[in-house]
């Protein structure tokens, strides 16, 4: 089977050199015909487990952590906000 | 004194009578890293100066005749996936190279409720990714039986440093194996928690429906000590968390029912590892419990399973690494996809890419149900075997892993290889059951091979208490000299 390594870089937003992806492409194939072994299944059921449900928190305003400390690993920050390149000229 | 050979329950013992202060074990404990790191190669920072801090406040504590925690004065490494507020978090990825958490990850909290000391962060395959800690940007760490070997993954420097006496317990996290497998390539006690049993509150997210954090220890008391102290809710923060507080160990093995699934002794793994296991079933019948031969027929799919299911969640939880709020900072000066595309390809490793890559793939458009939805599926079925196999037996053993440590750069170039690695564990996460891994002898070579026991969910009491019997029925675990 074929696969577009390249496409799914771009889903990925991964670059792929184009040196690399004869290579890749293999490796990926392999890794692909790897996860295939799996039997036909048919089933109803949900894929969730039912017994496994999730306890959802309160819908309530408390305190969050102070912008200070959640910008500080920030590449780049100017009062108190996140720069990014130019999006909109 | 050599405290770093004592177990966590001796030195807590010294500690409450007074023989020794928290400071002295935290001064041992740091002189061995500094005598032993230059081979084993476990941790990627050693944050003594937190550490001593802590330690002296237990001291404090003590002096006044105040109550301390569980785990007072004990030192505990934790993987560099589970954050540390104020210390660096690394994920042994270049893309997280400085980034230093703004708040602790629920179990760091506990543990300092509990007063233990926490010496550093420890090694790890990038993201979790990986069977052999080579995946590290930083360094690989070695196997302290044999150190041109791998110790295991991808919790590979929590079990190396306690397997090297660096430290007597340390916190990993497991998704296909990574707490079991380094176990037992490195000959010591490992659990992975059922799913639930542990917030994963501050655990950076792999594959969240299997990531689970879990316990390293030279003795399954230690391994229950910590595990006690890291259990339970935690509602705010972790949907998943469960409300379970753990009893302790189960004393008794009368009459337990030990299932031996045959998929499990198959051909892919070494006649070496299952003579092993299957004598130390021998051992346990002998201590009074009965061996039940059982199936668990869609094993031979689970690395499927996994690889799908893992690396689908993988794709969409390291979506967030884009360069722009925190990480590998990539090139700022093009446009945003620029930024997007250099910060992830120059930030993150080879096999985190292929994660990433098949995740991607197994979820796009046209290959889902062929994928992603026939492996849930399968995931939902073999959760059922092993409900219906609990019928017939109360733990189940198996190997750990399909062969001893193998060498350092032996598998690095076949993924593949690399990926089976996993086969005798995945199918516990796939199920959210727990596990634990137990050394149960060595190869001809030396080299430990781990037994694996596996129970329903939240039966780390039995599952322990088992471990506990072979441990005592083995006179104990042997302890690697350096």
């Amino acid at each position: 089977m074929e696969i577009d390594v390249r496409r799914i870089a771009k889903l990925a937003m991964l670059k792929l050199p184009e040196e690399q992806v004869e290579a890749f492409e293999k490796e990926f194939a392999s890794i692909v015909a790897m996860v295939e072994h799996l039997p036909e299944l048919e089933s109803a059921d949900t894929l969730l487990e039912p017994d496994n449900q999730m306890h959802l928190r309160a819908d309530e305003i408390v305190p969050s952590y102070p912008r200070d400390a959640m910008l500080q690993n920030v590449p780049k920050a100017i009062a108190g906000c996140i720069v990014v390149p130019k999006t909109v000229e | 004194m050599e405290l770093y050979r004592k177990t966590a329950a001796e030195l807590s013992g010294l500690l409450r009578k007074k023989e020794v202060t928290a400071c002295e074990i935290l001064d041992d404990t740091l002189a061995r890293i500094d005598a032993v790191e230059p081979r084993i190669d476990a941790f990627l920072s050693v944050t003594a100066e937190a550490a001593r801090a802590k330690a002296r406040e237990v001291d404090e504590k003590l002096a006044k005749g105040e109550a301390v925690g569980a785990l007072a004065g004990i030192p505990v490494g934790i993987k560099d996936n589970i954050c540390t507020k104020g210390l660096r978090t690394t994920c042994a990825s270049k893309m997280l190279e400085n980034f230093i958490p703004p708040y602790n990850a629920t179990v760091v909290d506990k543990l300092n409720a509990a007063d233990a000391v926490i010496p550093g962060k420890l090694n790890l395959d990038e993201f979790a990714m990986g069977g052999s800690c080579e995946n590290s940007y930083f360094k690989p760490t070695k196997n302290p039986w044999d150190t041109e070997r791998v110790p295991g993954g991808s919790s590979g420097g929590s079990a190396a440093s306690v397997a090297a006496c660096e430290v007597p317990l340390s916190l990993g996290s497991d998704t296909g194996g990574s707490v079991r497998c380094p176990a037992g390539l490195c000959g010591v006690v490992g659990l992975k928690p059922t799913y639930g049993a542990v917030s994963r509150f501050g655990l950076v997210a792999f594959a969240s429906s299997l990531d689970q954090i879990g316990p390293f220890g030279r003795t399954v008391e230690d391994v229950a000590l910590l595990f006690g102290a890291i259990c339970g809710a935690d509602l705010p923060h972790d949907a998943t968390s469960k409300d379970y507080h753990f009893p302790g160990m189960d004393a008794d093995l009368k009459g337990l029912r030990v299932g031996i699934p045959r998929e499990y002794f198959g051909s892919g793994v070494s006649e070496e590892n299952k003579a092993a296991v299957l004598k130390a079933v021998d051992m346990l019948r002998d201590a009074g419990a009965v061996p039940v031969e059982i199936s668990l027929p869609s094993t031979d799919y689970a690395l499927s399973a996994y690889y799908i299911i893992s690396s689908a969640e993988a794709s969409s939880n390291l979506a967030r690494y884009d360069g722009v709020k925190y990480g590998y900072p990539g090139d700022r000066k093009g446009t945003l996809n620029d930024l997007y595309l250099s910060a992830r390809s120059e930030g993150f490793g080879p096999e985190v890419k292929r994660r990433i890559m098949l995740g991607t793939y197994v979820l796009s458009s046209g290959y889902y149900d062929a994928y992603y939805k026939r492996a849930k599926m399968l995931q939902r079925m073999i959760a059922r075997e092993f409900t219906d196999a609990f019928e017939k037996c109360d733990v189940i053993a198996t190997p750990t892993t399909p062969s001893t440590a193998f060498k350092l750069g032996e598998k690095t170039s076949d993924p593949l290889e690399m990926y089976a690695s996993d086969i005798c564990t995945v199918t516990v996460n796939i199920a959210g059951l727990p596990g634990v891994s137990v050394p149960c002898g060595f190869d001809q070579k030396g080299l430990p091979i781990g037994m694996q026991l596996i129970g329903p969910k939240f039966s780390e009491a039995k599952l322990l208490g088992v471990a506990k019997h072979y441990e005592t029925a083995v006179g104990g675990f042997a302890v690697k000299e350096l």
